[in-house]
């Protein structure tokens, strides 16, 4: 420590004894206004200094030491220190910024040149932070990009949209990669180390030179290519651990669950279960005294078979609390002047959240990019990927069941056999029923050609894809044992084999021109091409049962009958397109896209459509007017645009009414003949849905850029959507056939706020970076055929995701309030009983009763009481980087949402009483203390938790199986009791969920760069680390995002269809690293 | 040159890419077009496959809520009688989709290049299925519309009036008829064959005829008689061809329950058609929760519909009302016990919802009669027995049956009809023959009261008890006009007080009922009996108690099943509402006998 001091006086000895003097002027940008809060340093040390507000900096400094000069947005410049005190400077603008470019459709524009919405994404921490596929990555970072993960489970896909609800037919995003179509499936298999830039387009204007397909806009990624100096290698990789964010929460104590369970059937006129007074007894001991009293013991009433009194939850007994994922990613890239090259290699295993059978997703690629320039005026390249992945999991699993399971039951009996319960046989099927595996090969090949014709002016492209995509899946059903008592154990089941094979091939074919040129301040570009592309896909599943040994479970070893079926599909399109885009003196932009498309999925007379659009911007810092007026004002841009697209977002041959054939289910003899079915009726004047935008936008930079803001408001109409046309008496005998009858217009703005700064000590700063951005949208139906407003279809004036419901008015706390409201309507099976501590209602039309109106100009007791649909979604990414320490913290959600349960997995026995014990529903109405007779019976734990005491102030009514039926519908005309929507029980959806934080730090350069290492990284990182939502008390807020359905009013949604049950999300602790040579 | 080249790259490719139509032609590889369809044997028979649709092992079930079976599930009859149905509610069964199957092969077959023969056949069989859809239309809604062709969007017929009852059904004899007339006889196991014809056009012949009798509210009655007729003709067509025989090896004992769980009853002489199941090819939908109590539990009232074995009367026994459940099957038709589990029957399939393995010992439960049902149970383990488990759908039983009864509405029965038809079904039991010239049972008077002659009544008990639990009884209740037998209450066992029962018919006492105020005593200190099982300790109480078991004096009486059975309202709980939305769409639909 001595030494250190002696060292520092030293030092400032030293610097006092050479020739000090003061350093003093001013910094200004090339216009002469003063550059406030530009930093001043001298170099190799911290002695440093800021401009104030006129731009004006002083600090002592040395003869020929170097100053520097910096400020972000602007080109550095340094000096030395001369004899003379005053330097004043001015420094230029970094023009990078303004030569930004973005990746648009078949090219590139300077970003200070769009004039459509277009979104760059930022990619970044695709790398920085541990994500196992692409679109994990792209939640909430782009403003309109929604990006909805409807499962946990590993490998599965989320729903990209973009700007909102596009028809009720559906419409996602085109996404293309590299120049070539994907889907959200490839995107993901894709390595998101190996992507360069993401560029989000949405609006008509930027979108239509993708034509039919780009309706509801594009993601346009593009992958990382070679450099033409040293090569460079680059390895990435996370390990992480996961655990479930919200698994259903339930009572593990038997007599509360036996006891309610009773409880809720006494109030009804069924016996479900019909608890016996001796297993509660049973239960009783067991909750009293749990190690002192069995678990499982053979039936005295029934000898020879096991009966069961768990006390587990067994939702944490099959899902683990951490199961392992990790990623590797090695890229090397290189070249020379002529060749460059980029390959790489990546592997990514996420594994499930199961415990006892394998239950993983994992992905691995390799990826090469060559780039070869021939000649002065021609290159070309090659762009090839193989990807491939495998999904393995037991051959019998079902989410449903197993949140359903009920605590009482059990998994083995004493001799270790797997007992007769549906725990037990879950387990079972689990262990021992046999894997599935679902596996997808992707070959991809791009040859690409450029040729300049006149240099710099006028140059061709023409590229050819090949993709071939084969997919298998086999699958396994073996038979399980079951012990139904200690000598009873019987075999379940089928030993079944499945195997499917596809083969996918897919082809695109693009040729196009660019001219380009400037005269003077104008700037020209003119685009034109050709695209055509074809697909083809060949499915074939086989299955046969009887399989002889389970260890070798083939279709080659098995008794009974080969089952085979085939399915083809195959679609091509064919398209010309063009852009027309004039600058100038980047001040006025003017553009025209458009595109003439042609597709096979629609009839001859309706096949081709024409997509235009037009657009314009006005970059009106750069008008003289402003020049000196607003000087921390660096940009101030107005967009508009107008344009018409298609969506074919429909079956390949829905427009041919064919007849589908299919194996007969009646045995004639003794074989299973194929059977053929009649064709649906279909329209003659099918043809694809027209979707015309508006835009207008708004580009901000202020304060040298280090304040950036955009801000877009879109209409975009859906016009023609094919639907049911009009209802038609049944007697018809099929659907009504789909028409180009309906329309829909959406209403919408995005909003983006960017804002960096230098913090602290200049010499060693925090580099600060936040990224904000909130979007919006609400679609109306504008036109459909449903003259009575029937709320069980579509009708105008609509707001799609509404959901209609009744009024909540508490209990009904005496007969007489019984009897002066008739509710017996809404009554579910019209047998339930309406006592005390049953909802009431308000009853909004005053006539006494209780009903759903099923129209919208007389829904009686209905109104809208909330929405489905997400609004005001959002992100926020905070960075800071300090000493080679940085810091990421990422937080996303949704503002504004309504969700209303149904299911077991809210309502527990209120559903009914086959499942549930959720302590929630503990707070149940109870007009009484029990009497003394009662709680004699009742066990120690139920009595602490209050429920034998009277609890007239309850959330939840009195407690009846059957009053939340789910099983009668959900629709509105279906739904009765709890589960028609009302207000009492409507959830709030919002959510704020801390998607990430990530604290990395970097080596310092001087200790790697002896290695040959340019940058090493580590990082530690959280994601979905925690959630502010109501609803996360009762399930993960994304895990009700699956609205797509239900969002149509004639939708019955089927029991595996209930939000909540998904496959549990994770959260995630991982370590990574990021090396570079 | 290099001038010359590169422009020269750029048209070879747009040459490449010449618009040409055919890139975007595409047709359908694994689906076909109808106009490229219909013109082979093969089409045909394809397509009729597709036609098919006989009902499955849910036949067993299909007598909840009628006076055979109690039910805790949902069956629209009982909601119609326990709640304030209408056509709001009642909604299902206008669904037209499979006439319009049907329509649109009749349509086409005509262009099939096959001997008028072949196509007459599997026009026939389509015909059949016709027939067999309106019928159930007509058996709902009484007047319908009827459509012989494939209506399109456009179609002025979409919005017709409904045609009444009386035309619906000459129709669909005219269809009948002809598929009797063309369906050929002899067709591979499990298709529909020219006696699967005359089987249902007899079954239905009866219905209509019998319906018409008795529904003086449809002033049809004058007509009855040709229908009653048909049926007559029908039936004795089957009876004549002589490819039935009454199932019957000389063990009275098991061959009536042996056709109910049989692996392959497609060389059972009795079979008229069966749903088969072959394991590994199409598994049989078999549930164990037929047996046990998971919704539905057989009544008292069918169990004290079987005779004596001696052939007497069930209600000539003293105190029979409150027999207890072992006295109840003594000395009775033996048809009792293989479709009731007998005292000491043996359980082997257990399951969750029934409890007790070998001697088995009556569950009780709320809501449940304590009988259980064994017809159609398969009491075996093995998978593949269970998988392959054959449901015969139409039995010569049924045939016979008809005959007999449509004989005696017409007042033509004689002893040697009864020795043709209802004394087979009672000699393969080893019951004794039904005689002409008997005194009417007084309980079996009272529950059809428009019935007077004592062997009609008897043909209709005969009929109750030989198809018991196939799901035939809610047809005859409507047809014979005897809604109202489904008001009465279904009750259980009898239990004249608490305390011991033998339930297994050995003499050693099974179960002890408790009062609501005892409690069960602990494991070790249950009773254990003669045999050395434990007793099986119920508390009892009356309905709505905090017990196991609700008997309808609280502590003694009849076992409480579903206590509600609501009002039949005659007529109008003969017929259903058309859905409401249907009107609304077509105001020419008018609803029937006042529904709304």
């Amino acid at each position: 420590m001595k030494k250190v001091y002696l060292f520092l006086c030293l030092f400032f000895i030293g610097t006092l004894g050479f020739s000090q003097v003061r350093v003093s002027g001013k910094i200004t940008d090339m216009m002469n206004e003063p550059l406030v809060g530009a930093s001043v340093v001298v170099t190799g040390t911290t002695n440093g200094a800021t401009a104030d507000l006129d731009g004006r900096y002083n600090l002592v400094a040395k003869t020929g030491d170097r100053i520097s000069f910096s400020m972000i947005g602007y080109l550095p410049q340094t000096l030395v220190v001369t004899a003379g005190t005053t330097i004043n400077i001015s420094l230029k603008e970094d023009s990078r910024a303004l030569d930004e470019v973005v990746v648009v459709g078949f090219g590139t524009e300077k970003k200070i040149n769009l004039s459509g919405a277009v979104n760059n994404v930022s990619v970044d921490q695709l790398k920085t932070r541990p994500v196992n596929n692409v679109s994990q990555g792209l939640q909430g970072i782009s403003p309109g990009l929604n990006v909805d993960f409807n499962s946990g489970e590993p490998g599965s896909n989320p729903r990209l949209n973009i700007r909102g609800f596009t028809s009720i037919n559906g419409g996602d995003p085109l996404i293309i990669i590299d120049g070539v179509p994907a889907d959200v499936a490839l995107l993901n298999l894709m390595a998101p180390e190996d992507i360069e830039s993401i560029s989000v387009l949405k609006d008509a204007s930027s979108a239509a030179i993708y034509g039919a397909r780009a309706a509801f806009g594009v993601v346009l990624v593009t992958t990382r290519t070679g450099s033409s100096d040293r090569i460079s290698v680059s390895y990435n990789t996370f390990g992480s651990f996961g655990t479930p964010t919200v698994v259903p929460n339930k009572t593990t104590d038997p007599y509360i669950y036996l006891a309610l369970q009773r409880l809720s059937e006494d109030n009804t006129p069924w016996t479900g279960v019909g608890t016996s007074a001796e297993r509660l007894q049973w239960a009783r001991e067991r909750s009293n005294d749990p190690a002192g009293t069995v678990g499982v013991r053979e039936n005295i009433n029934s000898p020879g078979t096991w009966e069961y009194m768990g006390n587990k939850n067994w939702t944490d007994h099959f899902l683990s609390n951490s199961t392992f994922s990790q990623n590797h990613n090695l890229s090397i890239n290189g070249g020379s002047k002529k060749v460059n090259y980029y390959v790489s290699g990546s592997f990514n295993k996420h594994n499930g959240q199961l415990k006892v059978a394998d239950d993983f997703f994992d992905r691995s690629g390799v990826r090469s990019r060559v780039n070869m320039e021939m000649t002065d005026w021609l290159s070309i390249s090659n762009n090839t990927s193989y990807l491939m992945s495998n999904r393995e999991n037991p051959s019998f699993f079902n989410m449903q069941t197993l949140y359903n399971f009920e605590p009482t039951d059990s998994d083995k009996n004493p001799d270790g056999t797997w007992a007769n319960s549906e725990v037990g046989r879950m387990g079972a099927r689990l262990v021992d029923g046999g894997t599935e595996t679902n596996t997808s090969r992707t070959f991809q090949t791009t040859f690409s050609g450029e040729a300049w014709i006149l240099k710099d002016v006028l140059k061709v492209n023409a590229e050819y894809t090949l993709r071939n995509e084969t997919s298998d899946y086999d699958a396994y059903y073996s038979k399980i044992n079951i012990g139904y008592g200690p000598s009873d154990i019987r075999e379940e089941g089928n030993n079944q084999v499945w195997k499917s094979n596809g083969d996918q091939n897919y082809q695109v074919l693009n040729v196009y021109g660019t001219f380009n040129k400037k005269f003077g301040k104008n700037a020209l570009t003119f685009l034109g091409g050709y695209n055509q592309e074809q697909f083809r896909s060949d499915n074939v599943s086989l299955r046969r049962d009887g399989v002889i040994s389970s260890s070798l479970p083939t279709l080659e070893l098995a008794t009974g009958t080969l089952f085979g079926s085939q399915n083809i599909e195959s679609w091509a399109l064919r398209g010309v397109f063009y852009r027309a885009n004039y600058v100038y003196d980047d001040r006025y932009i003017f553009e025209l896209n458009g595109r003439y498309d042609g597709s096979s999925k629609f009839p001859k007379a309706n096949r081709f459509g024409f997509f235009p659009s037009v657009s314009g911007a006005w970059n009106i810092a750069k008008e003289k007017f402003l020049a000196g007026k607003f000087s921390q004002l660096n940009m101030l841009k107005l967009r508009a645009s107008y344009g018409s697209l298609g969506n074919q977002a429909v079956g390949a041959f829905d427009y041919i009414p064919s007849m589908g054939s299919s194996l007969g289910n009646y045995i004639i003899g003794g074989e299973r003949p194929l059977q053929i079915t009649s064709p649906s009726i279909v329209s003659d004047n099918y043809t694809w849905e027209r979707v015309t935008s508006q835009n207008f936008g708004l580009d901000v930079g202020m304060f040298s850029n280090k304040l950036t803001a955009s801000f877009d408001y879109f209409i975009r109409d859906t016009k023609g959507m094919l639907t049911l046309g009009k209802d038609l008496p049944a007697v018809l005998g099929a659907s009504e056939p789909r028409e180009n009858a309906g329309d829909l217009r959406t209403k919408g703005w995005e909003l983006s706020l960017t804002y960096r700064t230098v913090l602290g000590n200049s010499s060693n700063p925090i580099n600060f970076s936040s990224q904000f951005n909130l979007s919006d949208s609400k679609s109306f139906i504008t036109r459909f055929d449903n003259p009575n407003n029937s709320l069980l279809q579509y009708y105008e004036g609509m707001q799609l995701g509404e959901i209609w419901g009744l009024t909540s008015d508490g209990f009904f706390t005496s007969t007489e309030q019984i009897d002066a409201l008739d509710q017996s309507s809404i009554i579910p099976w019209g047998a339930l009983e309406i006592v005390e501590g049953w909802p009431k209602f308000v009853d909004l039309d005053g006539n006494q009763r209780i009903e759903k109106g099923l129209s919208a100009d007389d829904s009686k007791d209905l109104r809208v009481i909330g929405n489905m649909l997400p609004r005001f979604r959002f992100g926020l990414n905070l960075n800071a980087d300090w000493n080679n320490i940085d810091l990421g913290v990422f937080l996303q959600g949704v503002g504004k949402r309504d969700f209303y349960p149904r299911d077991y997995l809210y309502w527990g026995f209120y559903q009914q009483p086959y499942s549930g014990g959720y302590p929630h529903l503990q707070d149940f109405y109870r007009a009484t203390d029990d009497n003394a007779a009662k709680m004699a019976d009742h066990s120690q734990s139920y009595i602490d938790a209050g429920l034998a005491s009277a609890n007239p102030d309850a959330q939840y009514p009195v407690l009846q199986a059957w009053m939340a039926d789910r099983n009668l519908g959900e629709r509105l005309d279906q739904a009765q009791g709890l589960s028609i929507p009302q207000t009492a029980y409507l959830q709030d959806g919002s959510y704020l969920r801390i998607k990430n934080v990530t604290v990395g730090y970097t080596l310092p350069t001087k200790l790697t760069s002896r290695a040959g290492i340019s940058q090493l990284r580590v990082y530690f990182s959280g994601d979905n680390l925690f959630e502010w939502s109501q609803i996360a008390d009762f399930f993960d807020p994304e895990a009700v995002s699956d609205t797509n359905n239900r969002l149509d009013p004639a939708y019955s949604p089927g029991r595996g269809e209930t939000s909540g049950y998904q496959y549990p999300y994770q959260r995630k602790y991982s370590l990574g690293l990021n090396l570079n040579f | 040159m290099k001038n010359i080249v590169k422009p020269s790259i750029f048209f070879v490719l747009l040459l490449l890419s010449s618009c040409n139509d055919e890139y975007l032609e595409l047709v359908p590889e694994t689906e076909i077009a109808v106009d490229n369809f219909f013109n082979t044997e093969e089409d045909l028979a394809t397509y009729v496959n597709g036609l098919y649709s006989f009902p499955d092992f849910g036949i067993y079930y299909d007598d909840e809520a009628t006076d055979n079976a109690a039910t805790t599930g949902n069956r629209e009859i009982k909601t119609i009688m326990t709640t304030n149905a209408n056509s709001t509610t009642i909604s299902s069964g206008w669904n037209w989709s499979y006439l319009r199957d049907i329509n649109l092969f009749l349509a086409n077959s005509p262009k099939a290049n096959v001997p008028e023969m072949t196509r007459k056949h599997y026009e026939g069989v389509a015909r059949f299925f016709r027939a067999q859809f309106y019928m159930d239309k007509v058996k709902r809604f009484s007047d319908v519309p009827w459509y012989d062709t494939v209506l399109t969007t456009d179609s002025d017929d979409l919005y017709k009036s409904s045609d009444t009852r009386a035309m619906v059904i000459d129709k669909i004899f005219e269809d009948y008829q002809f598929a009797i007339d063309n369906v050929f006889t002899d067709q591979p196991s499990g298709a529909v064959n020219k006696w699967v014809v005359l089987a249902y056009a007899s079954r239905n012949a009866l219905f209509e005829g019998t319906f018409r009798k008795y529904h003086d509210e449809l002033t049809l009655e004058a007509s009855a008689n040709r229908f009653l007729e048909l049926a007559s003709t029908y039936s004795k067509r089957i009876m004549d061809g002589g490819a039935f025989a009454v199932h019957n090896t000389g063990k009275p004992s098991a061959d009536y329950h042996s056709l109910f769980v049989s692996e392959d009853l497609r060389s059972n002489s009795e079979v008229i058609f069966s749903n088969i199941s072959i394991a590994n090819l199409r598994n049989s939908g078999f549930s164990v929760t037929v047996f046990g109590n998971y919704e539905m539990s057989p009544t008292r009232d069918l169990a004290e519909t079987y005779l004596m074995a001696d052939g007497s009367y069930y209600s000539t026994q003293p105190n029979y009302r409150t027999a207890t459940f072992v006295e109840q099957f003594q000395r009775r038709d033996p048809r009792l016990s293989q479709t009731f589990a007998p005292p000491g029957w043996e359980l082997i399939n257990v399951s969750n919802y029934s409890s007790g393995s070998r001697n088995y010992v009556q569950q009780l439960n709320k809501s449940f009669t304590g009988y259980h049902q064994i017809k159609g149970f398969v009491n075996n383990t093995d998978q593949d027995f269970v998988n392959g488990l054959d449901v015969p759908v139409f039995r010569y039983a049924e045939v016979l049956l008809t005959y007999a009864e449509a004989q005696a509405e017409l007042s033509i029965i004689n002893q040697s009809i009864l020795d043709q038809t209802v004394n087979l079904l009672r000699n393969r039991v080893g019951m004794p023959a039904l005689q002409t010239g008997i005194s009417a049972d007084p309980v079996q008077a009272a529950k059809y009261r428009t019935v007077s002659n004592p062997v009609l009544l008897e043909i209709r008990r005969e009929r109750r008890v030989e198809l018991a639990l196939e799901g035939r009884r809610l047809d005859d209740l409507m047809r014979w006009k005897a809604g109202k037998l489904m008001e009465q209450e279904p009750v259980g066992l009898y239990f004249p007080a608490l305390g011991k029962y033998d339930l297994t018919g050995d003499g050693v006492e099974d179960i002890v009922l408790l009062s609501e105020s005892e409690n069960v005593p602990n494991l070790t200190s249950r009773e254990v009996n003669t045999l050395g099982a434990t007793l099986i300790y119920y508390r009892a109480g009356a309905f709505g108690s905090n017990t196991d078991v609700y008997l309808t004096r609280g502590n003694s009486g009849y076992v409480v099943a579903t206590p509600e059975r609501g009002t039949f309202q005659d007529p109008k709980h003969y017929y259903r509402p058309i859905p409401f939305n249907e009107v609304a769409l077509n105001g020419n639909l008018k609803q029937v006998f006042g529904w709304n």
